[in-house]
């Protein structure tokens, strides 16, 4: 991978840090009303789907760019963009997993936004990034090649 | 309404914990009993082009990483520069994204995880993640590499 592409790696975590802030919301919503939960994971599989086709253009990444990045130092170090966007996918595969799954019994619909608030949390406040950490454990049991 | 707050700040408090523990027992590793040797002909590792036929004098370092691995980079360049201090240690890398064969070998379950080898080869400490300052130099020093 060519190195100007790479990104500066506190981008990704301040997009996490307002997913988190999202997918809280949605689990809260989701023990009072469920259309209400349903619909913010909806809009959180958008976001999640628009990282992973065209990070540069997230709304999350033009306000870093706009309104964080100028403020703070310049990075240390830039990171390569797979591992987040991988990550990106794992929170998508999850959101789908509510939306598919809430139709069915609405317990996913929580447990969903449950799982997409932890890995945001610990991405944004631990630098933890669940999504590339299970990625060897996922492919060696063969869920995906 | 007040259920909801609870299990939610419950939940709050679940990610905080594991958070933390993650903090705490991260990159400090442990040392590996046993007589495992890394077998180079199987690993096939390359460093710089050239294929990796001996370890180092002293110690090597070798470090599974992936493509998608977000810490790799920064602990590559960390290693290297130890490698760069001393020149009885080796410092190589294995990247096992289409090597699963490996991981299962070594039952790596994330990256980077580093081992430390002594000069026959045989496994002697094992670390998972970014690790922390100092371990893997206490580890070298074990080893006499100067």
């Amino acid at each position: 991978m060519n190195e100007k592409n790479h990104i500066d790696p506190r981008g990704p975590r301040f997009g996490a840090g307002i997913t988190t802030v999202i997918s809280l919301l949605a689990f809260a919503a989701s023990l009072e009303n469920s259309a209400l939960a349903y619909s913010i994971l909806v809009v959180l599989a958008v976001l999640f789907t628009w990282s992973v086709l065209s990070a540069k253009t997230h709304p999350f990444s033009l306000l870093f760019k706009r309104f964080v990045q100028p403020k703070i130092a310049p990075p240390k170090e830039l990171e390569d963009p797979r591992p987040p966007r991988f990550a990106q996918q794992v929170g998508l595969s999850f959101a789908l997993l509510g939306i598919i799954g809430g139709l069915i019994a609405p317990v996913l619909i929580s447990i969903s936004a449950a799982f997409i608030f932890l890995a945001a949390f610990l991405n944004a406040f631990f630098g933890l990034c669940l999504g590339c950490q299970m990625y060897l454990a996922i492919r060696r049991f063969g869920f995906i090649r | 309404m007040n259920t909801t707050l609870l299990i939610t700040l419950g939940l709050l408090l679940v990610a905080v914990i594991a958070g933390a523990t993650y903090k705490f027992f991260h990159g400090r590793g442990h040392k590996v009993v046993g007589n495992e040797c890394v077998d180079l002909t199987k690993l096939r590792a390359d460093k710089n082009g050239d294929p990796v036929l001996e370890f180092g004098s002293k110690a090597t370092l070798l470090m599974f990483s992936t493509k998608y691995c977000g810490q790799c980079p920064g602990v590559r360049r960390a290693l290297a520069k130890l490698e760069h201090r001393h020149g009885t240690l080796l410092f190589i890398e294995a990247d096992i994204t289409d090597r699963l064969d490996l991981a299962a070998h070594f039952n790596i379950t994330q990256t980077p995880t580093v081992f430390v080898l002594d000069p026959q080869g045989k496994i002697r400490y094992r670390l998972g993640g970014t690790p922390k300052p100092g371990v893997i130099e206490t580890e070298l020093t074990k080893l006499g590499v100067k």
